[in-house]
C-alpha cells in the first residue's frame, strides 16, 4: 500500500508578542496508508490540533510540508472535510439546509437531483430524519455532532479530519457515535486522523495511535500500532488479549509526559543526606521474581541501613520503558536485563548512545523457554522436535516472543533456536511482549511461545496453556540475568550513593538466597505492588520443585532463581563480552573492536569490589575460563571475532571502534 | 359538556382578572410617577414669578392642536402630524442612505484588514463631530435647506452603523470561516449564508443607534434651516413666545422618537435569525 498523505518534517513555530517564538511542533514525520484510521493522542497544548489543523489547510507549518496523494497542501479544501470540535453548523440553517450548502458547493456537477438524494441518504444514515428541518438551535450535542459528520461524509472527501468529536457529550451519546462512525468508515473506506484524549476510543477506532509528546516543541513521542481485527464491536476489542496491553502502554505514554511535565515545574532535586549525595531514588523494576533484591532491600530496611532513606520502587510496564526510564533521568537506577547497560552504551538498533553501566549483578538463571500446548499436542518434546514441526508447516512460521533485543531471553532464545537449526529471523518470528503479558497472548493464540522469567512460565504451564521445552539451567547454567542499571553520568555524580545502593542490594541478595528466608521473600513478592500473582506461580523454581508441565516430574533445583551463592554478583567481563558477541551476531549492536575498553567502562568491577570488602564479603568474581555452552560450542573470551566468524546461522556483523570518549558528554 | 362549559367562562374569568392584575402591576408605577411629575410641575409653575406655564394651561392654550393634527392653512401653519411627516421624510431619506452606505462601508472594513486600517482612523475622528457642525458644510455644499438636513441625517447616522457592522463582520465565529474555507465557498455563496446572518444582529444593535441620533439631529437642523417639520415648528413656537406649543411638540418628539425605536426592533425581530439573537 503506497502512502496516502505524508506529513514530511512539519515544524509549526508561532511568533509570540513579546518577539520570542514559541516551537508548537517539531520535525513531525508520519506517512498515512489511504484506508487507514489514525489517532492523535497526547495532552492538552501538545499541539494534535495544530496538527491537525495543518493537515486540513488551515494552518500552514514554518518547515515542511503535508502532501496529500502526491500534491501539497496549501490551503483547505473539501478533499480534506474537517469535523470540527464544536460541531461548527450554522446556526440559521436546518440540518438539512446544513448538509445542502456542502453538497451543493462541493459536488456542483451532479444535477441538483443527485444532489438532493445525497442529502437525504446522509440525513437517513445519521438518523435525523425527524430533525432534518430543525436548526441546531433545538438540537442535542449528540445530533448536532451526527449532522456535522453527515455533512463531512456527504461530501466523499479523500481524507476526513476530526477535532475531538466526542469530546463534549455524554459517555452514552459517544459510545453509539463512536460505533457509528467505526460503521460508516468501514463502508466508505475514508482515511481518518482524529484528534481525542480518550485512550479507549483512540483503541476502538484506530489502525495506529501516534502519541505526541508535549509541548513546547512536540514530536512523535511512540506510535502503537493496534491489531483488532475489522469490523470491531466494542466488547470483542475490549475482551482482545492485547487490548490492556496496549492500552497501558499508551496511558503509560500519557503518564509518563505528565511526569515529564512535572518534572520540568519542579526540578526532583537531590537530597543529601548522611554523607550520600542523594537519598531520594527512584527505581525502577519489573514484576517478576527476580526482582526479589530490590522488594527485599526495601521491605527489610537494607536501604536505610545504607543511608537510602527515601527509595521509591517503580513497577514499570516493559523493559523499553525501563530502558527510557533510565535514559531520561526518570528513574535513577533499574533491574535491568543483563545486555541492556551494554546495548544502551553501544546505541541499539541505531539509536544515540546513553552511556549506561552495571556494578552488580542481581541474578543467574529464572527463565525458561514455554511452547504452546498446541506444538505439545503435536509432539514437540524437544528442539530436534520443534525444527520438525516448523518443516512441516511451511505456511505458517511460529510466532515467539521474548521480553526485549538485548535481554538473555532473546539471546539465549536464539542461541537455542540457532544452535537446533532453526533461524530466529527466518524460521520463526520473534516479537517482544512485556513479561506480564505473555500468558494473555499465549492464550489468545498471538503466540506459540515465548522466553520469560518467572512466574509467567509456571503460570502457562499451571493454566495448562504451555509446557516448558527448556530452562537456562538446560542451555546455560549460571548465565547473568538482572543487573543493576545507572547511567554513567549518575554514578560519577552520585559515586556514595551509588556505592550504597549496590551495598544495600548485595546485601538483599544474600538474604533472598538463604532458603530460609525463602517463604518470606515469597510473600513480598506477591504483594499487589510488587508481582502481585497468585504464589502458586512464583512458587516452582522458587521454593518447590520446578514443573515443566510436560508430564515429566517435577524437578527440584537449587540454582533455578540464583540471587548470591556462585559468586553470582560480580559484573564478570567474559559473560558481557559473550552478550556483546550474541548482540552482534543478531545485529542489534556493532560488536566493538575495543571490546575491552567498552566492558571496563560498562561492567565495574571496582565498584562491586569496593561494595563488597566495605561489608565483608567476596569480592572476587567467577573465574576468567571459557563458557560452555549446551550445544558443545566453547566461547573464548580470548577471541570473540573469531568465535563470531565462526558462528553458522548470524545476521551481517558490524565490527568496529565505538569511541567512548565522545559519548560522555552525552549524558 | 353542559357542565363544562359552565365552567369554563368561570374559570376565563378569573383569568382575565389575574391577567388584569398583572397588567396593573406593571402600569400602575409609570403612571404613578407621570402623576407626580405633573404635579410637581403644577406646582412650580403655579408658583408667583413663574416662566412656564402649567399643564391645565398648556392642554387648554394647545387644545387646538391636540384635537386636529391634520390642519393644513398652506404655508408652515400646518397640523402636528404633517410637522412630523415631513421631518419623518427627510429622516426615512437621510437614514436609508446612511444604512446602504453604512452596512456596505461595515462590510468592507470587516472584511479586509487593509482597508479597516485605511479608513478606521478617518471615521473615529469624522464620527465624533456634533452633527450640527456638519450644517454650515453641507449647507455650503449643496445650496439648499432640505438636501442639507437630509445629509445631516445621513451623517449622524452612519457611524453607528458602519462600526457596529464591521465589529459584527470581524466577530464572525472563526469555526464559520473554517467552514467557509474548507468547503470553498464563493464569495456569493459566503457573503449570503455565513456573513450577512452572522452579522444580522451587529447591523440591528447600529440601524437602533442610528435611527434614535437621526431624530434627534434632525429635530437640531429643521430649527436652523426653517420650512415645514417638527424642528422649526418648535423654534417658530419660540419667536412667537407660543411655550405651550413647544411643550407639546417636544412630548410628539419623544413619541415619535420611542416608535421608530420599536419600528426597528421589529424589524430586527423578523429579520435576524432564531439562533442568532443576543440575549
Amino acid at each position: 500500500m503506497s502512502v496516502f498523505v505524508e506529513v514530511d518534517h512539519v515544524d509549526r513555530i508561532f511568533p509570540m508578542p513579546n518577539g520570542n517564538s514559541y516551537v508548537a511542533l517539531r520535525n513531525i514525520e508520519l506517512k498515512i496508508r489511504k484506508g487507514e484510521f489514525i489517532t492523535l493522542i497526547g495532552h492538552s497544548g501538545c499541539g494534535k490540533s495544530t496538527l491537525l489543523n495543518i493537515v486540513a489547510g488551515l494552518d500552514q507549518p514554518t518547515h515542511g510540508g503535508v502532501i496529500l496523494e502526491g500534491r501539497q497542501v496549501k490551503e483547505p479544501g473539501p478533499d480534506r472535510m474537517v469535523v470540527f470540535q464544536n460541531y461548527s453548523l450554522l446556526p440559521w440553517l436546518s440540518v438539512r439546509e446544513n448538509i445542502s450548502l456542502a453538497v451543493n458547493r462541493v459536488m456542483n456537477k451532479l444535477p441538483q437531483g443527485e444532489r438532493r438524494s445525497i442529502v437525504e441518504h446522509h440525513i437517513d444514515m445519521v438518523g435525523l430524519r425527524h430533525a432534518a428541518d430543525k436548526r441546531p438551535g433545538q438540537l442535542s450535542g449528540g445530533m448536532k455532532q451526527r449532522v456535522a459528520i453527515a455533512r463531512a461524509l456527504a461530501i466523499r472527501p479523500k481524507l476526513l479530519l476530526l477535532d475531538e468529536p466526542f469530546g463534549a457529550l455524554d459517555a452514552l451519546t459517544r459510545g453509539g457515535l463512536q460505533e457509528q462512525l467505526m460503521k460508516i468508515c468501514e463502508e466508505s473506506h475514508v482515511t481518518c486522523i482524529m484528534v481525542t484524549h480518550d485512550v479507549d476510543e483512540a483503541l476502538l477506532l484506530s489502525n495506529r495511535i501516534v502519541m505526541l509528546t508535549n509541548g513546547p516543541e512536540a514530536h512523535i513521542g511512540q506510535i502503537v500500532d493496534v491489531p483488532f481485527p475489522r469490523p470491531r464491536s466494542r466488547m470483542e476489542v475490549v475482551n482482545h488479549p492485547n487490548y490492556y496491553s496496549l492500552r497501558g502502554e499508551i496511558v503509560y505514554f500519557l503518564n509518563q509526559q505528565k511526569r515529564a511535565k512535572q518534572l520540568r515545574a519542579q526540578h526532583a532535586t537531590a537530597i543529601a543526606r548522611n554523607g550520600l549525595e542523594k537519598v531520594n531514588l527512584e527505581l525502577g523494576f519489573i514484576p517478576l521474581t527476580d526482582c526479589a533484591p530490590l522488594v527485599v532491600a526495601k521491605e527489610k530496611g537494607f536501604f536505610q541501613k545504607h543511608g537510602l532513606e527515601e527509595v521509591t520502587l517503580s513497577r514499570e510496564p516493559s523493559w523499553k520503558a525501563i530502558a527510557e526510564g533510565v535514559a531520561t533521568k526518570r528513574l535513577d537506577a533499574a533491574a535491568m536485563v543483563a545486555g541492556m547497560p551494554l546495548s544502551l552504551t553501544l546505541g541499539m538498533n541505531g539509536k544515540p548512545p546513553t552511556p549506561v553501566i552495571t556494578a552488580l549483578t542481581l541474578s543467574r538463571n529464572g527463565n525458561a523457554i514455554t511452547l504452546s500446548k498446541k506444538l505439545f499436542d503435536q509432539g514437540v518434546r524437544t528442539l530436534a522436535d520443534f525444527k520438525a514441526a516448523i518443516a512441516q508447516t511451511p505456511d505458517k512460521v511460529p510466532t515467539l516472543a521474548m521480553v526485549h533485543p538485548s535481554s538473555m531471553h532473546n539471546l539465549m532464545l536464539r542461541y537455542w533456536l540457532a544452535a537446533g537449526g532453526i533461524d530466529p529471523d527466518r524460521d520463526v518470528n520473534l516479537t517482544v511482549i512485556p513479561p506480564p503479558q505473555m500468558v494473555s497472548n499465549l492464550k489468545a493464540g498471538n503466540i506459540d511461545g515465548y522466553c520469560a522469567g518467572e512466574p509467567w512460565n509456571s503460570r502457562a504451564v499451571h493454566e495448562g496453556l504451555g509446557f516448558v521445552i527448556a530452562t537456562d539451567l538446560d542451555i546455560w547454567q549460571g548465565h547473568c540475568e538482572k543487573v543493576l542499571g545507572v547511567r554513567e553520568d549518575w554514578a560519577n555524580q552520585y559515586p556514595q550513593t551509588h556505592l550504597a545502593l549496590v551495598k544495600a542490594l548485595l546485601e538483599a541478595c544474600e538474604y533472598c538466597d538463604d532458603r530460609r528466608n525463602r517463604h518470606e521473600v515469597l510473600d513480598l513478592l506477591c504483594q499487589p505492588e510488587y508481582v502481585g500473582s497468585e504464589a502458586i506461580y512464583t512458587r516452582p523454581g522458587f521454593i518447590d520443585p520446578y514443573d515443566r508441565g510436560d508430564g515429566t516430574a517435577p524437578q527440584m533445583d537449587l540454582h533455578y532463581n540464583q540471587f548470591y551463592v556462585n559468586k553470582t554478583n560480580c559484573p564478570d567481563h567474559v559473560e558481557g563480552l559473550w552478550i556483546m558477541t550474541q548482540m552482534a551476531r543478531w545485529g542489534i549492536t556493532p560488536f566493538p573492536r575495543n571490546w575491552i575498553e567498552v566492558l571496563d567502562r560498562v561492567r565495574r568491577i571496582d565498584v562491586f569490589g569496593e561494595a563488597a570488602r566495605d561489608l565483608g564479603l567476596l569480592d572476587i568474581g567467577r573465574d576468567r575460563h571459557p563458557i560452555y555452552l549446551f550445544d558443545g560450542t566453547i566461547f573464548n573470551p580470548d577471541d570473540p571475532i573469531h568465535y563470531l566468524n565462526d558462528l553458522p546461522i548470524k545476521r551481517e556483523v558490524r565490527i568496529e571502534e565505538v569511541s567512548l570518549d565522545t559519548l560522555v558528554g552525552v549524558g | 359538556m353542559t357542565a363544562r362549559l359552565d365552567v369554563r367562562p368561570k374559570r376565563n374569568h378569573r383569568d382575565l382578572v389575574s391577567m388584569l392584575e398583572k397588567q396593573a402591576k406593571v402600569l400602575y408605577p409609570p403612571a404613578i410617577a407621570l402623576l407626580i411629575f405633573l404635579v410637581i410641575w403644577q406646582v412650580l409653575t403655579s408658583l408667583p414669578g413663574a416662566t412656564l406655564p402649567t399643564p391645565i394651561q398648556t392642554v387648554e392654550e394647545t387644545w387646538e392642536l391636540i384635537i386636529n393634527p391634520f390642519f393644513d392653512n398652506g404655508g408652515n401653519d400646518k397640523g402636528l402630524f404633517w410637522q412630523v411627516f415631513n421631518s419623518l421624510q427627510r429622516v426615512a431619506l437621510g437614514y436609508t442612505l446612511a444604512a446602504i452606505v453604512g452596512i456596505g462601508l461595515g462590510i468592507l472594513i470587516g472584511t479586509s484588514t487593509f482597508m479597516f486600517r485605511a479608513l478606521d482612523p478617518i471615521f473615529q475622528v469624522l464620527r465624533t463631530v456634533p452633527p450640527l457642525a456638519w450644517l454650515p458644510i453641507s449647507l455650503a455644499a449643496f445650496q439648499q435647506a432640505n438636501p442639507s438636513a437630509i445629509f445631516v441625517i445621513f451623517i449622524t447616522a452612519i457611524w453607528p452603523i458602519i462600526i457596529n457592522t464591521a465589529e459584527g463582520v470581524r466577530q464572525i465565529p472563526q469555526d464559520y470561516n473554517n467552514v467557509a474555507r474548507v468547503l470553498r465557498l464563493s464569495r456569493t455563496e459566503y457573503f449570503f449564508k455565513i456573513l450577512m446572518p452572522a452579522t444580522v444582529p451587529y447591523i440591528f444593535t447600529g440601524l437602533k443607534i442610528g435611527i434614535g441620533l437621526s431624530w434627534l439631529a434632525i429635530v437640531a437642523a429643521e430649527m436652523l434651516i426653517g420650512g415645514v417639520g417638527i424642528g422649526f415648528f418648535i423654534w417658530d413656537a419660540w419667536n412667537s413666545s407660543r411655550i405651550s406649543d413647544i411643550i407639546i411638540a417636544i412630548i410628539y418628539v419623544g413619541l415619535v422618537g420611542l416608535l421608530l425605536d420599536w419600528l426597528i426592533s421589529q424589524i430586527a425581530k423578523l429579520v435576524v435569525p432564531e439562533e442568532q439573537k443576543q440575549g
